[in-house]
């Protein structure tokens, strides 16, 4: 049996983990244009700053390939010859035939509209992938950490196309002789908040330009913003709210500004982090059916719509709890999928379904937790909200509907999120919540334990 | 405010005194030879004198707590937003100025013997040595025989094995202030794990057979000829090889290449005993279901080179017998998927997870 995996992120490498548990003997070939090695891609940030070498990314020893016989091809695949049930390989690389194949090949920054037209302007990139940090290092800090670089940097270049996300970029930092003084960054999610941190820890005063009335009303309301925006600018970020971005200036192809329908902010380095997209370019031709963002559609038993061919992680399309069709771009949801597309691979029946939605990140230094149903303007919806201030600093939301607690939003603690999901799906009361709230805390040792105040307590 | 997690990013391998490069080579030569000049010559004593300490071990008490205050002021500076790392670094300096160096100074001065409250056999192996044991005060004869049998083992059958690692030994006091910028230097190889499992015991055997043959040397074993000399042999290399080059020239000439807790980890045989009951013991680290985002930081940044990321993939709450219980891995820990705790009961976190990934 000839297995092909696109893709050694977190959804492939889970996948070849899972069929190689169960079968010793089968060919298992992993193909991966962007790295050698299966890293965590949730901590570019961490190398950046130096806190990590890419080694530390890396969850498995770096010879796990022989260790369990799995054939690595270092290159892009450009397309699919699924007649043929074959996988078309750039450069001279030879086409890859399979029995069953994973595509597993991610997300790539999504394309901004007004960087359009500027041909090769240097200067301007994204934060997604290697050869993305590679790019801001350079610019920022003149290169990689003391630690290097990821080995075998520019193995894929031979079978790389221009349009792939993993072509390097040069920095405008080396044409102009000194290492970015300004930095803007554009876009308020969750890679944007990191590009500006590691740009505030390398000793920068980073512009934060953001379309939205605050930073993040995805995942956050006004007033929890407000907090973090605080904390930023303490920081020496300069938010730009409500601020939509033009286009550039450069001098000499080497960036210089941002135009916004603000004025214009001086900049040598750009970050564009206004979201990814499906990293499916390479699939337009190919018979697979995907969905109107590009992602690629997959049944219950992430099965796509070409026999034998099976699609997860961040570029596949599956149902969400709420019913609505489109890729999961988490972490844990890329893990989870690729574990179950393993057991498909091997030819076991599987559903994927996931439960109450939950994530976690961190914004500067203040902690993140969501559970459950927030921001959906629910029929009927019910909010308390509560913050605490002293020794610990935090907010309390919680959202919910005719008496049923339904969603959590926290800053400033760590709460066990197991916890906050099993409240919601046994569908307990605010009043219940409430008295049982520091139970869900997770905080470390010695921190004050966290007391609801008497008025929230009576208004559930 | 900010009472809990890492503030701020760490600038760890973007500086040449915390990679392996000829400046921390350098520096590990530099303390390997200090600590030969102190352990085998006498080139301290006029040094000694001539600062009024009585003698060059004084010295090194005093270097060494400078050391320690000035690494515990950086320690707190890179960490100390934390309440665990401020209330143990505070606690674990302060008992070892007083307890490791201004009482047994002071008992000196006063023409008592110098004892050290914060050392218990085996660690301090001659504490319970016949001839010690006969030659102390009875109080402090009691306090040996009761800080070993009973302190130690039951300090970490209830608080883990850290109420003594990472709380008040003098060795782990280095460790978490002068030897912090190292502590990612620590090797999470399988390899380095492997060593570490057969070190660790065997020095264990050699104090275990060492204090037996000077307790059969003191009842009538020092009659026999061959067996006085085997039983002041084997002290004797146990005191050079374990007691100086494992646990000074080695442990602490290390730091700046291979990390702080070489010693700790690869052969203390006080942390063996505390290993083993802190198994058995309360102590674990606690997991939180499928919220890890296998960034490394917790692997990295434990001195103890435990892969905490490998547990924290398998939701899996964990105890091992290594775990220091410095309380790193929680604190770098961007998701908050970590904590330390002590409790008896059974955890839930498996049964909370089945609800987060609903099974097929
Ligand atoms: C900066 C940043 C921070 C993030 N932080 C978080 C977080 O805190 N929490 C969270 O849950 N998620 C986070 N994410 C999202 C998370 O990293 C992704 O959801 C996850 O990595 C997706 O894994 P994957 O296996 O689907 O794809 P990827 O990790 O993208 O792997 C895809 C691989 O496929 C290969 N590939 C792609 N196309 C081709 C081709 N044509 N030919 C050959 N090989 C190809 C490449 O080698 C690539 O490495 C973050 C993402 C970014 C960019
Ligand atoms: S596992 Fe955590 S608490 Fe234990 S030694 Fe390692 S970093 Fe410290
Ligand atoms: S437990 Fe925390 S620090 Fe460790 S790998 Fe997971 S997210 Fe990173």
């Amino acid at each position: 049996m000839q297995i092909v995996i696109i893709g050694n992120g977190v959804a492939g490498m889970n996948a070849a983990l899972t069929v190689r548990e169960r079968h010793a003997d089968w060919s298992i070939t992993l193909i991966s244009e962007e790295s050698d090695h299966f890293f965590s891609r949730t901590a570019l940030m961490w190398i950046f700053s130096g806190q990590l070498s890419h080694r530390d990314t890396e969850p498995l020893e770096r010879d796990v390939y022989e260790r369990l016989n799995f054939r690595r091809v270092r290159g892009r695949a450009v397309g699919m010859d699924t007649a043929a049930k074959r996988v078309q390989m750039g450069g001279e690389l030879e086409d890859v035939s399979y029995d069953r194949l994973l595509i597993a090949c991610g997300s790539r920054p999504r394309p901004a509209p007004f960087w359009q037209g500027y041909g090769d302007l240097t200067g301007v990139g994204h934060f997604v992938t290697h050869q993305d940090l590679a790019w801001y290092e350079r610019e920022v800090h003149g290169g990689p950490s003391l630690a290097g670089g990821p080995p075998n940097a520019d193995a894929h270049l031979s079978s790389s196309t221009a349009d792939s996300p993993y072509q390097p970029r040069p920095a405008a930092a080396e044409a102009r002789g000194h290492k970015a003084r300004e930095v803007a960054v554009i876009g308020g999610g969750l890679i944007g908040i990191e590009a500006v941190e590691v740009a505030h820890a390398a000793g920068l005063k980073p512009h934060f330009l953001i379309r939205e009335e605050w930073f993040w009303p995805m995942a956050l309301s006004k007033q929890e913003s407000t907090w973090i925006a605080a904390r930023m600018a303490e920081h020496g970020v300069q938010m730009h709210l409500e601020t939509e971005v033009e286009g550039f200036d450069s001098v000499d192809g080497l960036v210089s500004g941002v135009r916004t329908s603000k004025g214009t902010v001086a900049a040598d380095a750009v970050v564009v982090a206004i979201g990814v997209v499906p990293n499916t370019a390479w699939l337009a031709d190919s018979d697979l059916e995907l969905d109107k963002g590009g992602a690629i559609v997959v049944d219950a038993g992430l099965r796509t719509s070409v026999p034998d061919v099976y699609a997860a992680g961040d570029c596949a399309s599956v149902k969400w709890f709420n019913g609505i069709q489109r890729p999961e771009q988490l972490w844990y949801t890329g893990r989870d999928q690729g574990k179950r597309v393993g057991r498909a691979l091997c030819g076991d029946e599987v559903t994927y379904k996931r439960g109450t939605f939950y994530n976690s990140a961190k914004l500067f230094d203040i902690e993140w937790t969501q559970a459950g149903l927030v921001g959906f303007d629910l029929e009927d919806e019910d909010e308390l909200y509560f913050e605490e201030s002293g020794t610990v600093r935090s907010t309390v939301r919680i959202v919910s509907q005719r008496g049923q607690v339904k969603g959590f939003n926290l800053l400033g603690r760590r709460w066990n999120h197991a916890v906050l999901v099993r409240w919601i799906n046994e569908r307990r009361s605010p009043a219940y919540v409430l008295a049982h709230l520091a139970e869900a805390t997770f905080d470390t040792e010695f921190v004050p334990a966290l007391s609801v105040p008497a008025d929230v307590r009576a208004q559930a | 405010m900010y009472a809990q997690g890492q503030d701020g990013l760490m600038s760890t391998y973007r500086s040449a005194w915390r990679t392996r490069s000829p400046r921390t080579y350098a520096l590990s030569a530099l303390i390997i030879g200090l600590y030969c000049a102190l352990y085998f010559t006498d080139v301290f004593e006029p040094i000694a004198q001539a600062l009024h300490l009585r003698n060059k071990w004084f010295l090194y008490g005093t270097v060494y707590s400078i050391l320690m205050i000035g690494g515990g002021l950086y320690f707190l500076k890179a960490h100390g937003n934390s309440r665990y790392h401020k209330i143990r670094i505070a606690v674990n300096v302060a008992i070892q100025v007083v307890l490791g160096l201004s009482l047994p100074y002071a008992m000196a001065f006063f023409g008592h013997p110098d004892y050290y409250f914060s050392y218990f056999w085996p660690l301090k192996y001659d504490y319970l040595m016949p001839g010690t044991l006969n030659y102390l005060p009875w109080y402090l004869a009691l306090y040996s025989v009761v800080g070993a049998f009973i302190i130690v083992p039951f300090g970490a059958l209830f608080f883990g094995k850290r109420w003594y690692c990472s709380w008040v030994c003098g060795c782990g006091a280095l460790a978490n202030t002068f030897g912090d910028p190292w502590r990612h230097m620590t090797s999470t190889s399988t390899e380095s794990w492997r060593f570490e499992k057969v070190s660790i015991y065997a020095v264990l055997v050699f104090i275990l057979v060492a204090t037996a043959m000077m307790f059969g040397d003191w009842f009538g074993g020092n009659q026999i000829g061959w067996f006085h000399e085997t039983a002041e042999w084997t002290k004797y290399i146990y005191g050079f090889l374990v007691g100086s080059i494992l646990s000074g020239v080695i442990g602490t000439g290390v730091y700046p290449i291979l990390g702080p807790r070489i010693w700790c980890r690869n052969f203390c045989p006080m942390a063996a005993i505390l290993g083993i009951t802190q198994k058995a013991g309360r102590f674990r680290i606690a997991v939180k279901p499928d919220m890890c985002i296998s960034c490394g930081n917790c692997s990295t940044y434990c001195e103890m080179g435990i892969d905490v990321r490998a547990y924290a993939q398998q939701n899996e709450t964990f105890t091992r017998s290594s775990c220091v219980g410095c309380g790193m891995c929680a604190h770098v820990c961007p998701r908050g998927v970590l904590k330390l705790e002590n409790a008896w009961d059974e955890n839930t976190d498996k049964a909370n997870a089945g609800q987060l990934t609903i099974e097929f």
